[in-house]
């Protein structure tokens, strides 16, 4: 019997996994990929929001500047990558100074510290690529940029070492409330027994929750977003990220450095039907480019190496819906979290477990360990201590990814351990090997050969992502 | 009347066959004598693999020393199939002789070594 | 370590280079990342080179043994498995190289060889709409896995791009049991050689779209489903010209680019149509002592090409290092009309102009007759008839020496005969 089963291992289940794994409870992360964070949490601006955005006295807009002030300790604790850009938002007319006003005043209610504006004269010094009609700026220095699946990583394996179980490829298909505990049903097959149910589901909160409820109190309304991603090579083209005046739709397309150079730029909003549809559109990035030249000139497009879309778990409810079920009690949702969730995650964590804490007899470990040691990224480490590593580990010397700098020795670490993976793209995530400007053309079959080597397994057997996708799909010259 | 474009060497020179086996358009002898070949008895060369032992090099790559009938090729690449090389090869030893009757050698275009101590 | 001459990459270009630059007071180091000399080559198993160096038609591997069993034999020396790191330039040229074997170090070099090669495009950097399932990679990622390693990366497969990759591809995938639907080409015209139309699309009944691109990718994990559509002048989608094909691969033969990122921080001249170095007819760059040559500087249809312009690039950086030079005055870049996209080399030093200089161009469109004028000072010094010119191919003319009347700049102009 478990005391807690968390669906979903995003940025929000990983968090709130984290958070429990400090309490004498038994926990389980459910996963229905084949991998840790897969869906917003792979695709989404990895911005730390400062907080001027949120509505007012709202949850988004407490948990959010909660969160932001909650990346330092995480920084320092799990040490994840935290790249403090600093954010502009941009005006180009009286009016829309005006607007920034408001957004400052807004900013100011919501709890944001840190927050100035610069006259046209300052911001081109810090920015000298804003777009030439750029009257004035709202600067917010609290604004960081993360990496947000090795955030949620970073959680789930503290968590785990904290004694949380993980499983992926498990599907919650059913749940079934008993007296006082939960039957949780996994892949039609498997009946796991808990007694509380927190579902961190995504985009498919709504969907978990009628398994359970007859009447789920929101709904999930997708809404695409869509991004290019420039090479590294683009690195400095801005240094904070860019934000236009926000609208009804949203924050809007922005710029975005990244923590290992790149530069995102994006998304887009626009609402769907399907909740599984990723795909990217004409117009959609055709948007991106014609609605960026409101923010900067120059933009680097030529060094485009990538696009993708993510889906957000907006919802009918306007706000985040964190709340314990009418119905059935000590089944918790975690849903409609769509921006700034990355930003608010830990606090979400926190403002849950709060409430738990009231409700549950929960006492802390007295051996918790809260830390996650520092991952070795080679190309960042100097000359003398990348010699003293390979002394170590020779591995370190053999260059796998040329565009990244990335070695076989991260990859043979990435495919090991509690959250280890042993797919190219499960190995990208966490070694960021295929990340650069080839994209995996030149170092995938070397990857692929480590994984297979590292795992006993044949080459043909090598999963590109999900279950069954082998890269290689026949072997030639043999009899059939 | 048929048209064609020749092969025998990178120009391309667009041909025309007459129902008498007539050729045009065609630069030198060579593009008349693949026109009226094409049409009788059209041949080429086969380039593919071999499975070998060798850890370094899994395929050996290997050709037909000259061009076989065309519709010999699926036939040829079939024999290929089972066939698993594990001794020393050099560039240009015949790996498979006399190629379906056809007296066209099957030749190794590499060299492989099986156990190579570094 | 203290070498002359570091020449980076172990190809076609690179064996090329070693072998002119070879020379009894020289040490050469080739520094190869595979852990087989002959680069591209060896996974180029299909007929085609050394048809103007041999005057024989070869495979590629036959190609490549025939430069590394002279570069075996001249024991130059060489390191495989073996990257470059990063590269700095001080008085002479400060290398940072690894491998598995030998760890981490430093090499120094008074002259380098880029040769390093080009990396194929990507489907993100054409930025093809749809999702991103697995099944979608370069043409050429697909033919090391198939000549290489033995496996097929798919049985129903489309493919992007009638360049010659794409075409060969579609051959190998067809005799090695997968099925390939057809080839869409961009452009009104295919970008590969015509007997590779015939021997690789016709021969097996594969159909090839003109003016189609790939504009939908449907599969979650796995590839299902792509769309073509004709595309206009413009290159812009025509509706209702959709053409579904349910395929497990899509395979891109989409463009190459050379491979030079690792010396960004070095900061030579570029030209942005080759995306590559700025060289003189030395194949030497702005950066003193760094030479360029092969898919690095420019992207070559033919291997034996790159093998002409490596041997010059490898007798120029040799005698960069045994002679001291005199510093150049009278540098100035070829200029050329719109019908020509670019031309390597892009500066003529006059000072050192002796004999004559191969320029190799790409024309921007497809001529069927053109006349080609070499003028100085608004003199034609040199003329020559052209047909059947294409931008997949890359041409040739040699300019000479003794019909230069100064030493101002050189003009190429390319002019269409209409018939």
């Amino acid at each position: 019997m478990y005391d807690y089963v968390i669906i979903g291992s995003g940025i929000v289940g990983t968090n709130i996994a984290r958070e429990l794994s400090q309490y004498q409870v038994k926990i389980l992360v459910l996963e229905k990929e084949n991998d840790a964070a897969n869906h917003q949490t792979v695709a989404n601006s990895a911005i730390i929001h400062s907080g001027h955005d949120p509505k007012e006295n709202t949850l988004k807009a407490k948990l959010c500047v909660e969160g932001n002030a909650l990346y330092e300790q995480m920084e320092k604790e799990l040490n994840i990558p935290l790249l403090r850009t600093g954010a502009f938002v941009v005006a180009h007319n009286k009016d829309e100074e005006l607007m920034l006003d408001e957004l400052y005043e807004r900013a100011i209610r919501n709890g944001v510290k840190e927050i100035l504006f610069h006259d046209q004269e300052q911001a081109f010094k810090l920015e000298p690529n804003l777009a030439d009609d750029i009257t004035k700026v709202l600067s917010l220095p609290s604004t960081k940029v993360t990496y947000p699946w090795e955030v949620a990583f970073a959680c789930l394996e503290n968590a785990i070492l904290n004694g949380t179980e993980f499983k992926k490829n498990s599907e919650v298909t059913d749940i079934k409330k008993e007296k006082d505990y939960f039957k949780v049903e996994i892949n039609h097959k498997v009946i796991i027994e808990t007694k509380s149910v927190i579902s961190a589901a995504g985009v498919f909160s709504d969907q978990v929750a009628y398994l359970l409820e007859k009447n789920v109190p929101y709904q999930i309304y997708p809404r695409k977003g869509e991004y290019f991603v420039l090479d590294r090579k683009a690195k400095g083209f801005v240094q904070h990220v860019l934000y236009p005046l926000p609208t009804s739709k949203g924050k809007g397309v922005l710029i975005i450095p990244q923590v290992h150079g790149n530069i995102l730029l994006g998304p887009t909003s626009n609402r769907q039907d399907e909740k599984d549809l990723l795909s990217n559109t004409r117009d959609g990035l055709n948007q991106i480019k014609d609605d960026l030249h409101t923010l900067a000139k120059n933009i680097p497009f030529n060094l485009i190496i990538r696009t993708f879309a993510g889906i957000r778990a907006s919802s009918s409810f306007d706000d985040f819906y964190i709340q314990e079920s009418k119905t059935y009690s000590n089944f918790f949702h975690v849903a409609g979290i769509d921006s700034p969730g990355l930003t608010a995650a830990p606090a979400i964590a926190k403002y849950l477990v709060d409430h738990l804490l009231k409700h549950h007899n929960l006492q802390k470990k007295n051996n918790y360990d809260p830390i996650r040691p520092k991952k070795t990224v080679f190309y960042k480490l100097d000359f003398e201590e990348q010699l003293a590593l390979i002394k170590k580990d020779p591995r370190y010397g053999n260059l796998v990814c040329k565009c990244e700098k990335i070695t076989e020795a991260e990859i043979v670490e990435a495919i090991h351990g509690p959250l280890g993976n042993d797919t190219i793209k499960g190995i990208k995530k966490r070694a960021r090997a295929g990340s650069g400007l080839c994209q995996g053309g030149y170092c995938e079959q070397t990857v692929l050969k480590i994984i297979a080597r590292e795992t006993n397994q044949p080459i043909d057997k090598i999963n590109y992502y999900a279950l069954d996708t082998p890269i290689l799909v026949q072997e030639t010259k043999v009899k059939p | 009347m048929t048209k064609m474009i020749c092969i025998a060497c990178p120009v391309g020179c667009h041909l025309l066959v007459d129902d008498e086996m007539h050729v045009s358009g065609n630069k030198c002898m060579r593009g008349e004598k693949y026109a009226i070949e094409e049409m009788t008895h059209p041949t080429r060369i086969l380039t593919t693999t071999v499975k070998t032992t060798s850890l370094l090099t899994p395929r050996l790559s290997v050709k037909t020393k000259d061009p076989i009938p065309k519709e010999l090729i699926f036939e040829a690449l079939q024999l290929l199939e089972g066939i698993i090389i594990d001794n020393d090869v050099k560039i240009g030893d015949v790996v498979i002789p006399n190629i379906l009757n056809t007296g066209i050698d099957m030749v190794a275009t590499k060299s492989v070594t099986i156990n190579p101590f570094h | 370590m203290k070498k002359d001459l570091v020449i980076i990459g172990g190809g076609a270009a690179g064996l090329a280079a070693a072998l002119s630059a070879n020379h009894p007071d020289i040490h050469i180091l080739v520094i190869e990342r595979e852990k087989a000399l002959g680069g591209i080559l060896n996974q180029c198993i299909h007929n085609g080179f050394g048809l103007h160096v041999f005057k024989e038609e070869l495979t590629g591997p036959e190609y490549a043994s025939r430069y590394m069993d002279e570069f075996l034999k001249m024991n130059i020396e060489f390191l495989l498995d073996t990257t470059v790191v990063d590269v700095k330039k001080n008085d002479d040229f400060e290398l940072t190289v690894s491998s598995f074997e030998n760890g981490l170090f430093k090499i120094n070099a008074k002259a380098v060889i880029l040769s390093s090669g080009c990396y194929e495009r990507t489907r993100g950097s054409i930025a093809i709409p749809g999702e991103r399932p697995k099944g979608i990679m370069p043409a050429g990622s697909a033919q090391r896995y198939l000549n290489m390693d033995g496996y097929l990366v798919g049985k129903r497969i489309f493919i992007l791009g009638s360049g010659d990759i794409g075409l060969i591809m579609a051959r190998r995938m067809t005799l090695e049991g997968a099925k390939v639907l057809g080839v869409a080409e961009i452009m009104p015209y295919s970008n590969g050689l015509t007997r590779n139309i015939v021997q690789c699309l016709n021969d097996f009944d594969i159909p090839l779209y003109l003016s189609h691109t790939v504009t939908n990718v449907k599969g979650k994990d796995r590839l299902e489903q792509i769309t073509i559509q004709e595309v206009d002048s413009q290159f812009n989608p025509i509706e209702n010209t959709e053409k579904n094909f349910d395929v497990d691969t899509l395979l891109l033969s989409v463009g190459l680019v050379p491979d030079i990122s690792l010396f960004d921080s070095l900061d030579f001249k570029r030209d942005a149509v080759t995306k590559s170095a700025v060289v003189n007819q030395f194949y030497e760059t702005s950066v003193s002592g760094l030479f360029i040559c092969g898919n690095a500087l420019h992207v070559h249809d033919l291997a034996d090409y790159v093998s002409v312009e490596s041997e010059k690039a490898g007798k120029s950086a040799q005698k960069y290092i045994l002679n001291s030079k005199e510093p150049s005055k009278q540098i100035h870049p070829i200029e050329f009309n719109s019908n020509i996209r670019y031309v390597v080399p892009q500066l003529i030093d006059f000072d050192q102009f002796k004999d004559s200089i191969d320029l190799s161009f790409r024309v921007s469109k497809k001529m069927d007759s053109a006349i080609f004028k070499i003028m100085q000072n608004g003199q034609v010094i040199s003329t020559k008839r052209a047909k059947n010119l294409a931008p997949a191919e890359m041409e040739k003319i040699n300019l000479k020496s003794v019909t230069l009347v100064d030493q101002s700049p050189i003009s190429l102009i390319l002019e269409e005969v209409i018939l």
